[in-house]
């Protein structure tokens, strides 16, 4: 026994005692080679600069700005009754049917989507503040251009769910038990977030490319979060700056021209880079278009493809149509490309923001001011360039009358972008009388209840 | 005396072996209440105690029969408790009368009853008892142990109950055979992962590419990643969940498979161990002066569902389609009701029998040749296997293995070598039919002919999806895997050996997805564009371990002491690369020939690991034993503060059996072994870099999008395992029975902690403050007989588990207030209220709990559990002379979700037959099923019964897993030593009340196959 504790104990304690100070270091590992760490990213301009171009790339794959089925357009689209529902899609006709529920995955990937593009923005917002290692302007650029996505994201969570909760950075700690915010303090958000970025951003488009926000978005944006709160005079202002940035933005003629890729109309657009080079199509050609009996989810619906006034070019160019045998189904044709996996290069580019809104936007805000001339001017513009015949202004035309017909024209302009028609119908107050089988509650969306079991301090809204 | 002693000694008397000849009353005992009679023989013995008489002292020395002392052995008296044990020289004495008998006993060796007389001293030799209760080495890992010594919880499955049966997986084969080990086979598709639990889920994390209850896979000492390989085409969907990468094994090479599972047995892999240990020990050569054996092993056999639903058939189907159309008051389109308009009414096809009725044919070869000389020795074995599918259309799976293991020591017996090498390489060509067979059970019974009658595809002018297309999406997976291991050990002392074991594995996995435009509608092939899927996965580590191993005995004192550590790498490399636009079919797959590459993943993840690690086994007298083992690792996987933690644990065993006043039952209560052990073991299955705030790269364009939420101080989880045992053998072993209960409580838990979207993602990597507990009961009882020709076993294993969240602080407050209840399982459904269909609207309805009009989660009151509640296997093998034959029945008590197809009454697509019949039809019918419609409200009601407890029920299931039957031909004539022709039938008969498919996986995909093989065996 003593033999043994005086040797070989000894030896065995000295080699464990070896080995495990030889641990240490062997399990140091080399970060992988697909990622960088967040403090590399922003440590340079350019790889900074690279992580607001993840955030502009991620739009196109983020549920709720990519133009799918769980975007904005899409489900807002069904809301507003623009499409109907043609293939059994028991999800896509709870939407279309006024009869969401809080489990619905549809709305469950917008609402997460918003919320992830929020957090990059945070995320950016917070890696470039008081950070010497970049540029003054790169600073400036990334502060605006995240300030101006969080903004437009807020506003469509607002106007989609009622209050949300307000996250301003990503400590996951904090955010996780967030209450819902009232919608005057998202509000609020939205506003200084908008002010701030025109400040910041510049008025021109890096490399001629439209994808990226300038002042005159974060302007436009502007124009249509004072309409929406009926702040007419700012509405018209904010507007008409960026009407009258002529040199950048014009209506092209040819309707069949506006969606392509930086077209003189457009504000902002996404890019299909997101795709990986994979496809060229958006993914709106790629949902709606229809080439064959089941190929599209939707089609155009009854009441929208009524009352067209006879020779509206937007009725000839951006709808189409598929017939089989026995039926006739309509699809958006805003987007050409349906499908395409060529490696050619992307034509197309899916539309955010475009100036006839803009038109529009000062129209509405210039009616509601009592300025009804200004406001058929305006209108004129959108009617003339679909090839209708200019309304001639008399005093004997009613601001009711006026404002009918341009929710007539915005529905015709802007329909399958974005949800306008189901935003536009919900904040004049028209919802209820217009569609079917709504009821007061359907006007906000559920917040998913994936959500509200994950932080208990989330509430539901009314009805779900 | 001591003259006396001496005069005894030259007698010599050598006794031999007096086997306690009780076989044949024994056998008659086995119903007998155990403990009752355990009672009845304490008391009498203390009877017999208080009664001795007129005695001498008789000493004596023990030996075994290699004439070395045997201490520790027990001498009593068969008619009292008096007893005592040899010395460490073997030397004994005691008192006892002419009249007594002395009954000498000693694990291991066969007990011996010598009638005292006028003799006063004894020279006896004991003869070791060939049982495997002492004999059998069990793996334990690091060291080797047995039955008797062993003092953790380790189950063994030996190459018999593999080595026939026609599996893809070495797993699959263990389904029903190890109590505590549930085992389920996703899918009849060969390839697909099995998924494994030991004593229960330890882990909430539980999904394909993220489980943290995946157990640690060794194979002869090696740890390969336990992770399925990720594909694209149908071996991967949320309910299969990839390519196993133990596919690449052999199971007819496979000399045993134990499984580790409390405390004591896996501390010793700290970390790793949580989730229990697999260790896969392939066949060595046997070694001393053997001839070259060669043995060969063919079989050939064919598989087929073995279940199909009773779905609606046309007539049926119509009037069904028709009638909800009538009870929506609407017109058929051609959209909603291509069924109704578009195709032909009367047509039938039986959908089930066209897509997935086919016959799989299997055929596998195994041909070994071991031989050597006594100092060294090999075993070389090459297999091959090839199985098709039930799919209609060429589909195969192809493995070719070849493994080697040389041994080799000195002559003087200091130096060891073992290598073992096997290499496995399969070819697995299937497709893209992950809704193959889900198609099969929902597609209308009138849909249109496959093909056209020129033999193209048939897509009925664009108003269906032809399920056949998925055929042109074919994919090619292969992989490759090499494991070897080297373990080189030098004795510096008789008691001190060092060991060194070294192991390399490498993987590659590649999978070719292959999809020309024939794939896609006609209609579409304007713009389609052929494209091709490649994936390419790579594995290699290589791990070192030291080790040192002392063992020493004093007396009846026996160390056994190892230390050593681990080093080990691992990286994992991924690429996969899709290839657009292909100018012909001919060059679909070569990326040269493509007009557009794009790169969709490529990372390459590196994990290091590394540990010192210890143990002492000591026993006193071979009769109570103590193990303690511990392990200090660490893990790339943690954070830098956070990397390293301790584990340990302490196990012990009591042979009651050997105490010299249990020696009186002797001839009844053969062995009996109380045990324990308490510890702890980790787990660090989680993603690598979890720790790290990192950007990647966006799929284009060049951008950076922030890859995850991260909290750098996650640490290590931590299961603490408690075990309580007895081990009991009966009758000379010929009855066994251990019982075994346990409580694994598993605390800061690494999960994907749950976080509302809000927070931009819907997970952190983090350690959950709750405390999950898993206890369990197991019970095994195996029992052999035999009679002349005869000869019977019989094992039955069952396993009563439970699980259970102990604590969860400030579950209120967190993410998980709603998922979970402390008190209550893990694996809960919160479920609404199923309350019946609706007689008057003919509608599903259900509880809505507090009135508020609105149905949503506070509905939900309904918790249903969903975990295995006993499951177990009864295992009978029969031999005649030469006839045998082997059944095992695997039995699973649990509740699923009850098969409904995913179409909704009334809406385009197959229902069951039995769900038409008993459909709402008219205003007051009390009806099972609703009314067929194609409305909203019928849709909305139909995903709240989906939600309801309405449809779960008792999926418990009953099945012969497998049969086999063989007959030992006479083959001495034919000049061979054995000749062996079996038959081994899988899955061949199932009773449940499940209706769907298969009970084991509930839901659509492809059932466990039931097969029947014809093969033989030879031995030259």
């Amino acid at each position: 026994m003593k033999h043994f504790r005086n040797n070989h104990l000894h030896l065995l304690c000295i080699a464990v005692f070896f080995l495990t100070c030889a641990c240490e270091p062997f399990v140091e590992v080399d970060v992988p080679n697909d990622r960088i760490t967040s403090v590399t990213v922003f440590s340079d301009d350019a790889t900074a600069r690279e992580a607001m171009d993840g955030v502009y790339i991620q739009l196109f794959n983020t549920a709720f700005a990519a133009g799918g089925n769980q975007s904005v357009s899409f489900l807002g689209g069904l809301s507003g009754e623009t499409y109907t529902v043609t293939n059994a899609a028991p999800e896509m006709e709870a939407v279309a049917g006024h009869q969401l529920e809080a489990t619905n995955s549809l709305n469950l990937a917008l609402w997460s989507g918003a919320y992830n593009t929020i957090y990059m923005c945070n995320a950016i917002l917070e890696g470039v503040a008081d950070n010497s290692n970049l540029s003054r302007d790169t600073r400036a650029a990334l502060e605006g251009e995240s300030r101006f996505i969080r903004a437009f994201t807020y506003f469509y969570l607002n106007n989609l769910y009622g209050d949300v909760p307000l996250i301003t950075q990503t400590d996951y700690t904090g955010n996780a038990l967030k209450t819902r915010s009232p919608q005057t303090e998202v509000y609020d958000l939205i506003l200084e977030d908008l002010n701030r970025a025109a400040e910041l951003l510049d008025t021109g488009y890096p490399d001629n490319e439209r994808t990226r926000a300038n002042r005159f978005t974060a302007l436009g944006l502007l124009a249509r979060v004072h309409l929406y709160l009926e702040n007419w005079e700012q509405a018209e202002s904010y507007s008409s700056e960026v009407l009258a940035a002529t040199d950048l933005y014009e209506l092209p003629d040819d309707l069949n021209t506006v969606f392509l890729a930086n077209s003189p109309e457009a504000l902002w657009q996404v890019s299909q880079e997101g795709w990986g080079g994979t496809f060229t199509h958006t993914r709106d050609g790629n949902l709606l278009i229809r080439i064959t009996p089941t190929g599209s989810p939707v089609s155009l619906s009854e009441t929208f493809m009524q009352d067209w006034e006879s020779g509206d070019l937007r009725q000839e160019n951006w709808i189409g149509s598929f017939s089989s045998a026995a039926e006739t189904y309509y699809y958006p044709y805003k987007y050409k490309i349906r499908y395409d996996a060529s490696a050619g290069a992307l034509t197309e580019y899916s539309m955010i923001m475009r100036l006839a809104e803009q038109y529009l936007i000062r129209a509405e805000a210039r009616t509601r001011q009592g300025k009804p001339e200004a406001a058929v001017a305006d209108l004129n513009a959108i009617r003339e360039r679909a090839g209708l015949e200019a309304l001639v202004y008399t005093p004997a035309l009613t601001q009711e009358q006026l404002l009918e017909e341009l929710m007539q024209q915005r529905d015709r302009e802007l329909f399958s972008e974005w949800g306008h028609r189901w935003l536009d119908l919900k904040r004049t107050g028209q919802a209820l009388e217009v569609l079917d089988g709504i009821q007061e509650t359907d006007l906000l969306y559920p917040i998913p209840e994936d959500e509200l079991l994950k932080n208990p301090n989330l509430t539901q809204n009314a009805g779900y | 005396m001591a003259s006396a002693g001496r005069r005894a000694l030259k007698q010599k008397l050598l006794f031999n072996i007096h086997d306690e000849d009780m076989k044949n009353k024994t056998t008659r005992l086995t119903g007998v209440a155990l403990p009752g009679l355990l009672c009845l023989f304490m008391s009498l013995s203390a009877l017999w105690a208080s009664a001795s008489s007129l005695q001498n002292q008789v000493t004596g020395r023990i030996t075994d029969t290699n004439d070395h002392p045997i201490p520790g052995v027990s001498i009593s008296l068969t008619n009292s408790n008096i007893g005592t044990q040899t010395d460490m020289d073997g030397e004994f004495s005691i008192y006892a009368t002419p009249q007594d008998t002395l009954r000498i006993s000693y694990i291991g060796f066969k007990s011996l009853l010598l009638p005292v007389g006028n003799q006063t001293s004894f020279r006896i030799t004991l003869q070791q008892d060939i049982t495997d209760l002492g004999e059998v080495t069990i793996n334990a890992g690091y060291y080797n142990t047995t039955r008797m010594e062993q003092t953790g919880s380790i189950a063994r499955v030996t190459a018999e109950e593999i080595e026939r049966q026609p599996v893809t997986n070495p797993l699959a084969a263990l389904q029903g055979r190890m109590a505590g080990v549930s085992i389920v086979q996703r899918s009849g598709v060969p390839g697909n992962a099995p998924s494994i639990q030991i004593r229960g889920q330890n882990s909430l994390r539980n999904s394909f590419g993220d489980s943290g209850n995946l157990p640690l896979y060794i194979i002869d000492g090696v740890p390969i990643d336990s992770a399925p390989l990720n594909s694209f085409s149908g071996l991967t969907d949320a309910n299969t969940g990839g390519i196993d990468p133990l596919n690449t094994l052999n199971p007819a090479n496979i000399e045993s498979i134990e499984v580790l599972k409390d405390a004591d047995a896996t501390a010793i892999y700290g970390s790793r161990g949580a989730n229990g240990v697999i260790l896969i020990n392939t066949k060595k050569g046997t070694g001393g002066k053997q001839k070259t054996r060669i043995n060969t092993q063919v079989y050939t056999g064919a598989g087929t569902v073995p279940r199909k639903l009773d779905l609606i058939k046309t007539a049926d189907y119509i009037s069904l389609r028709q009638e909800a159309f009538a009870n929506d008051g609407a017109t058929p389109t051609e959209s909603n009701a291509p069924d109704l308009l578009l195709w032909d009414t009367d047509r039938y096809t039986d959908w089930q029998e066209t897509l997935f009725g086919g016959t799989a044919a299997t055929t596998g070869v195994n041909l070994g040749v071991s031989g050597g000389s006594a100092l060294t020795y090999y075993n070389l074995g090459v297999g091959y296997q090839h199985e098709t599918s039930v799919f209609p259309g060429d589909f195969n799976y192809n493995k070719l293995t070849a493994n080697l293991s040389l041994n080799h020591r000195s002559s003087d017996e200091r130096f060891k070598l073992q290598l073992s090498t096997s290499f496995g390489s399969d070819r697995n060509q299937q497709f893209d039919g992950s809704g193959f067979v889900s198609s099969a059970l929902t597609l209308a019974p009138n849909a249109p002919a496959l093909y056209t009658d020129t033999g193209e595809l048939n897509w009925e002018n664009s108003s269906w999806s032809n399920p056949l297309a998925t055929f042109c999406r074919e994919s090619e997976a292969r992989v490759q895997q090499l494991i070897s291991n080297l373990s080189l050990s030098y004795a510096i002392t008789p008691e001190l050996e060092a060991r060194l074991s070294a192991g390399y594995t490498l993987l590659t996995s590649e999978e070719l997805v292959e999809q020309p435009i024939r794939f896609y509608d006609p209609a579409l092939w304007a713009n389609a564009r052929s494209r091709s899927l490649h994936i390419t996965a790579g594995r290699q580590s290589w791990i070192v371990e030291p080790q040192l191993n002392y063992r020493n005995t004093w007396g009846r004192f026996n160390l056994d002491a190892l230390a050593g550590s681990t080093f080990q790498h691992r990286k994992n490399t991924a690429l996969n690369i899709v290839g657009t636009g292909y100018a012909n079919d001919q060059l679909l797959g070569n990326l040269a020939a493509a007009e557009q590459l794009s790169a969709t993943d490529n990372t390459t993840q590196e994990y290091a690991y590394a540990a010192a690690f210890g143990r002492i086994g000591i026993n006193y007298a071979r009769k109570y034993y103590l193990n303690l083992t511990g392990r200090r690792d660490g893990s790339s996987r943690f954070g830098p503060s956070r990397r390293f933690a301790s584990f340990g644990a302490v196990g012990g065993a009591w042979i009651l059996s050997e105490e010299y006043w249990l020696q009186s039952l002797k001839t009844f209560l053969f062995f009996a072994k109380l045990r324990g052990s308490y510890g702890s073991a980790g787990s660090d299955q989680i993603g690598d870099y979890g720790y790290l705030d990192t950007y990647s790269a966006t799929p284009g364009g060049g951008g950076l999008y922030p890859t995850q939420l991260t909290n750098p101080i996650y640490s290590w989880e931590r299961n603490r395992k408690l075990e309580l045992a007895l081990e009991l053998g009966f009758l000379n072993d010929k009855l066994r029975f251990n019982t075994s209960w346990y409580r694994n409580r598993s605390s800061n838990q690494l999960v994907g902690y749950n976080l509302p979207a809000i927070t931009g993602f819907t997970s952190v990597q983090a350690n959950l403050d709750a405390t999950v507990e898993n206890t369990g009961w197991e019970f095994e009882a195996a029992t052999h007989l035999h009679s002349g020709r005869f000869n019977w076993q019989a094992s039955l294993n069952v396993s009563i588990p439970q699980n259970r969240l102990v604590s969860f602080p400030g579950l209120e407050e967190s993410s998980y207030a709603t998922m979970y209840r402390v008190g209550e399982p893990l694996n809960i459904q919160r479920l609404y209220r199923f309350t019946g269909v609706n007689p008057e609207t003919g509608l599903y309805t259900i509880e809505d709990v507090n009135e508020d009009g609105v149905y949503n989660f506070d509905d939900r009151m309904v918790a249903k559990d969903l975990t295995r509640r006993l499951f177990g296997g009864f295992r009978n093998q029969f031999t005649y002379g030469r006839l045998s034959l082997d059944f095992l029945w695997e039995f699973v008590v649990q509740d699923g979700q009850q098969f409904f197809t995913t179409t909704p009454p009334g809406r385009l697509g197959a229902i069951l037959q039995e769900d038409y019949d008993r459909r709402w039809q008219n205003s007051g019918d009390e009806a099972g099923v609703q009314k067929p419609s194609q409305g909203i409200a019928a849709l909305i009601a139909n995903s709240r019964f989906r939600s309801s407890d309405g449809i779960y029920t008792n999926t418990s299931f009953f099945r012969l897993r497998t049969l086999g039957l063989s007959y030992e031909l006479p083959a001495e004539m034919l000049g061979i030593n054995s000749c062996v022709v079996f038959l081994q039938g899988q899955n061949l008969l199932t009773l449940t009340a499940y209706r769907g498919l298969d009970p084991q996986s509930p839901g659509t995909t492809l059932p466990a196959l039931r097969m029947l093989t014809a093969g033989l065996k030879l031995n030259f």
